[in-house]
Order: structure tokens, then sequence, then C-alpha cells
């Protein structure tokens, strides 16, 4: 069984003049030490896929049908209670700006001993313990000072490297990061993502990192989901994904960086923009934009086909497969 | 070689931080003394930029590039140095001595929401600089421009009478193109242009400057931090660290063959899409204050060739026998 399975998930938005659906019918499903890649632009609805597993998506946000089990139990219907126990323990969360999830009045340490406070009866001095091995842990320089320092003391890389402390104080089975490294510089992001992966392979966590970066996806996941407009356009493993994109919008988004060119050369480019939640196209989300839309396209969002071990919301790609089928049944 | 478009030559920029005289005055063990502290954003830059290239300024958050731009334009006076445009000083002149150039050169801004004005219509936003520049210029000759422009970085006519907050970032960084090229600019500073946009609308915007350097010969000073936009859209590249230029190169000789440490631990720091294991070069903690410079070479602290010499002594640039211009003395004396 999967530790987190995700089935049929729609969230919506009540707001004036009806509800705007930000998520529609996402299943995916994360294994024990796994990490999954969540890819898309923004508006596609990646952010509310992260929050919405822990039910963090705020009003007038909902979710709206679906199943959220972690080891086989309900999060969506859990009571807030029940809910509390999962959040920050099991189930963690890195988000993208330090600055703003680290409270500016409190010192770390006072930040680190809460946390563990709300979920473990340990005395102060045994949690400070704990929270000295998470900074050692996450090779912050004299991590016993950091106890006593407070945010704006650190720099943007060093407060990242205090929320993955957080993020592990109380051996979490999953962790969820949304864009940890976006409001980061390079180097830096090359050495956040590098402590990321290692800890999550070293202590077993599964990972669930959300990104705009196609380059920090490769390097890091081993599976990936592409959405687009609210739904999962594309899912798979992410070397068979990357090298051999199969749905029309992933073959832009990959085919778009400047690196895909040759130097000096016209990039390709998807041309329009995704639409905004108010006017979703009709069937498939992407067929204004796409170069192999059909009339079929416009009118329904394609089923799931399988393509190696991809599975793909497309009509195009579809096609292909039935024709290679026919072709290989003629031959035999 | 032709004699370059733009040049600057010794450009500092401190700000000061210490504010008014009485602030600066602290009263210690029995005597008055004056502090006076700085952030010293540029610390002697030398460039040149040739006629036609995107020379490319890349590094990171605090490397002084975006100062860099703002200072070429005159938006920020140097604190020390001159700035050259077409062979004629522009930094020391004022008022209606320097119209001409400000019409000569333009910018593209970061943020595409905060750099068109709320209140204006497209068709205002992009009347603006041509009614200031050509105030001679008939209205069928400013509504021809304005239309010959918009055809060509690709916004429907009828947009003209919409509000900035109707569009989304890309078509807002279109207007703001469009918004430099109607005074048909010589020389473009883009101040990372693609930054704050999705990666499909990245490419779209790139093309559309790619495009415009051809079809009207343009000149771009390109600052970013995205080395990947760099080794598409760069002829060279000038890598800046703690306000000063580490190398220069043209860009697939950089990309090919970085010299400067800091170069090669920035390069090797893009995540790539082929390799699934990726092995960066680690430096040493991070980007310290340009409060208080460190002496000698201000890399340093981080790198792991430093020796004695560079604490001391700042490194000059020197040319190296592939074409790179390097201000290190690991490559200078061979070490490296």
């Amino acid at each position: 069984m999967a530790l987190l399975e995700v089935k049929d998930l729609d969230v919506r938005f009540a707001v004036r003049g009806g509800d705007l659906t930000a998520l529609r019918g996402i299943s995916f499903s994360l294994d024990s030490g796994e990490r999954l890649g969540l890819v898309g632009e923004s508006g596609a609805g990646k952010s509310v896929a992260a929050f919405s597993i822990l039910n963090l998506i705020a009003r007038p946000g909902y979710i709206a049908g679906g199943q959220i089990l972690y080891r086989g139990r309900d999060l969506a219907s859990m009571s807030e209670r029940e809910l509390r126990k999962i959040r920050g323990n099991r189930i963690a969360m890195i988000f993208q700006d330090p600055m703003m999830t680290l409270n500016p009045v409190l010192t770390i340490g006072t930040q680190m001993v809460e946390a563990i406070e709300a979920h473990r009866k340990t005395g102060k001095k045994e949690a400070r313990a704990i929270a000295l091995d998470r900074l050692q842990k996450v090779q912050i320089p004299s991590p016993g000072k950091r106890l006593d320092q407070y945010p704006h003391e650190l720099s943007g890389g060093m407060r990242q490297r205090v929320i993955i402390a957080i993020a592990l104080l109380l051996e979490p089975e999953i962790i969820i990061a949304d864009e940890p490294t976006t409001a980061l510089d390079v180097t830096i992001q090359a050495e956040i993502m590098d402590l990321l992966l290692n800890l999550c392979e070293q202590e077993n966590v599964a990972l669930m990192l959300i990104t705009h970066d196609l380059g920090v996806v490769s390097q890091v996941t081993q599976r990936m989901l592409v959405m687009y407009s609210g739904r999962i356009i594309e899912q798979g493993p992410t070397r068979e994904i990357i090298n051999d994109a199969q749905h029309p919008y992933t073959q832009g988004l990959i085919n778009a960086l400047p690196q895909m060119g040759e130097p000096g050369q016209r990039l390709f480019q998807i041309p329009g923009s995704m639409p905004s939640l108010k006017n979703v196209p009709t069937g498939c989300p992407f067929h204004p934009r796409c170069n192999f839309a059909t009339e079929q396209c416009t009118r329904r969002m394609p089923e799931y086909v399988r393509s190696g071990n991809v599975d793909v919301a497309c009509y195009e790609v579809a096609n292909l497969i039935e024709q290679e089928k026919r072709m290989q049944e003629a031959e035999s | 070689m032709t004699s370059p478009l733009v040049s600057i030559r010794g450009l500092e920029k401190r700000f000061d931080l210490s504010g008014s005289l009485l602030e600066q005055i602290t009263f210690k063990g029995g005597r008055l003394r004056r502090r006076q502290e700085a952030v010293h954003a540029i610390n002697g830059v030398d460039l040149d930029v040739q006629k036609g290239e995107a020379l490319c300024v890349v590094g990171e958050s605090g490397c002084g590039k975006s100062t860099v731009a703002r200072t070429v334009m005159g938006l920020l006076s140097p604190s020390a140095g001159e700035i050259h445009f077409g062979g004629q000083r522009i930094d020391n002149l004022e008022g209606k001595a320097a119209l001409p150039y400000r019409r000569r050169m333009q910018m593209i801004f970061q943020n595409p929401y905060a750099s068109l004005n709320p209140r204006m219509t497209i068709q205002q936003t992009l009347e603006e600089p041509i009614r200031f520049h050509h105030p001679d210029w008939s209205a069928t000759q400013v509504r021809d421009k304005i239309h010959e422009v918009m055809h060509s970085v690709g916004i429907d006519l009828d947009w003209g009478s919409r509000f900035g907050h109707e569009f989304s970032g890309g078509q807002r960084q279109r207007i703001a193109i469009a918004r430099a090229l109607v005074v048909d600019p010589e020389f473009i500073v883009a101040d990372e242009p693609i930054s704050a946009l999705d990666v499909s609308i990245q490419a779209q915007v790139l093309n559309l400057l790619m495009d415009a350097q051809e079809s009207r010969g343009l000149t771009y000073l390109f600052i970013t931090h995205d080395l990947a936009v760099v080794e598409h859209f760069g002829t060279r590249v000038a890598v800046m660290y703690l306000g000063r230029v580490c190398e220069l190169a043209d860009t697939k000789t950089l990309f090919a063959r970085p010299r400067h440490p800091y170069t090669q631990a920035l390069l090797s720091a893009i995540p790539k899409l082929e390799d699934d294991r990726p092995n960066h070069i680690r430096l040493n903690g991070e980007v310290p204050t340009p409060v208080n410079l460190p002496s000698g070479c201000v890399f340093h602290g981080r790198c792991p060739y430093a020796n004695e010499r560079c604490r001391r002594e700042v490194p000059a640039m020197i040319a190296t026998d592939s074409g790179t211009q390097v201000a290190c003395h690991a490559v200078e004396e061979g070490r490296l």
C-alpha cells in the first residue's frame, strides 16, 4: 500500500458568481521514501494540491470531493483535532519563503522547542537537545549559537536550513516542500537541494517537491507529475518524462528552456498563456495552445493512456498508441 | 576593433548607511566619534559594450549587477568613475544636455507589475516617451510609430485603450518592451526582464528580445542571474561578485572553460536536465556583506584556492590565452 494516496481530489474556491475549480480529479500516490516532483507554471494548481493534502487551504477554498489517504486514513474527512496529530508530526511542510514561515519575534530555539512540545511530552531540556541535533543534521555552522538567535540574524540560505531542521524535528514520514529554493541564489539553491536530497535518503523520508524548475525536478525526484490548469496531464518516472515527454505541454515546457535551444537561435515557444480559473477552456484545457488540437480536444477532457511507464491525458498520444497497436497487429 | 558603444571606466557606487551628521556622531570613552558606514555596491567596474552585442552581467543577489544597470542608465549617479556613450562622457551631463542620450538608451525592468503606470492606458504608456522626446511629431506620426512597434512586439492594436492590470505578466513585459522601443533606442539595458515570468512565457519574451535585436540592430546590457539564459542569449558574459567583475569572456569560451573559481562554482550549480546526480562545487560560507568588504580578493573567504596573497592583494584583470579576462591570482600564477 502506498504511504499517501490521493484519489480524485477536487478543490474549489467559492467566490461570488459560483465556484472556481482549482483542482479537478487529481490522483497520485507516494510510496515510503520516494521522491515525487510536482511541476507546473503559476496557476497550474501545484501549491493548492500541496496545501490541500494537509487541509491547509483557507476559505473560500474547500475540498469538494475525493480522498487523501495517509496509511489508509482519509485526511480529507478527518477532524481538525486528529489532523493536527499528523500535520507537522508525520507529514511536515517546507514553504517557499523562510522569512514568512519563521516567527520574527521568537528565537530559533523557542520555535523549535514549541514544535516538539506540541506533539510530544518532553522536558524543555530534552526538546532543546533534539533541536540541536536537527540543526547539526542540516549542517548549519555553529548550531548551538543559532538556537538563541532570531530569524533576521540569519541569511536566506541559513533560514531555509533552519526550516528543514524544523521539518525534521519529529522524524516525519513525508516532507512536502513548496518551492523550497525559489527565493535563493543558484549556489545556495544547489546546496539546499543537495542537503534535502541527502537527508531524505538517510532518514528514509518521502519527499513531495513542488517546483517550476525542471532542472531541479530532474536532479532530485524519481517520479514526477506535470500539472496544467488544475489537472495532472502527465505522470511517471522523472527520467522517462524528461527524456521523452509525451504530452504536448510537457514537451513545450522542456523545449522552451534556453538550454534546449541552439545558442543565438529562437527558442521553441508555446503560444499564449495558462487560462485563468474563471474561464478554463472546455475539453482539454491546453487545446487553445496546442499544435495537435483537434475538434475532439475541445469537447471532452481526455482519459489517461499509458505510454511506457507514463500516464498521459492526451488524445493525440492515445491515437498514436492506437495506430502503433494496429500496425503491429497488421504485421503479425 | 571599433570603439565600443558604451564604456564604463572605474565605476564605483556606494550607498551611505550612516544617515545625517548627527546620527553619525557617537559619544564613547569621553570623546566624540564620527562613524560612517556605506554599502559598497560597485567597487571598480570596467566594461565595454560593443555595438550590436548582448553583454550579459551575471551574479548572485547583492553582487551589484542591478546597480551597474541603473548607474549606466543615469538612474543613479556614480560615486566615482565614468560612463561613456558613443565616445561622449554622459555621467556628468544634466538636464537638456543628457536628453539626446536618454532617447538613445532605454531600460526594461524586472517586474512588469510595478513598471507600468496603473493609471495610464497602454496607448498613453506608449505615447509618453515619444511625446517627450519628439515634441514636434504630429498625432499621426505618433500613432503610426506606436502601431508599428505594437505590431512588431505582438501586441493587439485594441489593447491600446486598456490598462496594465488587465494583462498577464508576459503581456505586460511585451508592453514594457514596446515602451522602450518606441523612441528607437540603440542601446537597451534589461534588468532581469524574464525572471518574474513562467518558463513558457520566458521563451516568448526572450525570442522577442532577440527578434528586436536582429531587426533593429540593438545593443543589450542584459542583467540576469540565470546562466542558462546567458548561454543562449549572450554574446559576452561578465561575472560579478561583490561589486567587482571577476571574469569576462565570450559566452562560448566562458561556458566551455570557466577560469575563475567563482564562475566554476556558479556553472556547476545550474540544475541541468541531463544528470540526475549532480556534482556541485561546494563553496564555503555565504556572500560576505558589502558593508565591510574583505581585504584583497573579495572572493578569498570562500575560495578553495585562496592563499596569503589573495587575502592581501586585490587581483587585477588579466587576459589569458583563451581570450578570457579574469581577476584571479591563482590563474595568474598558473595554480589553476
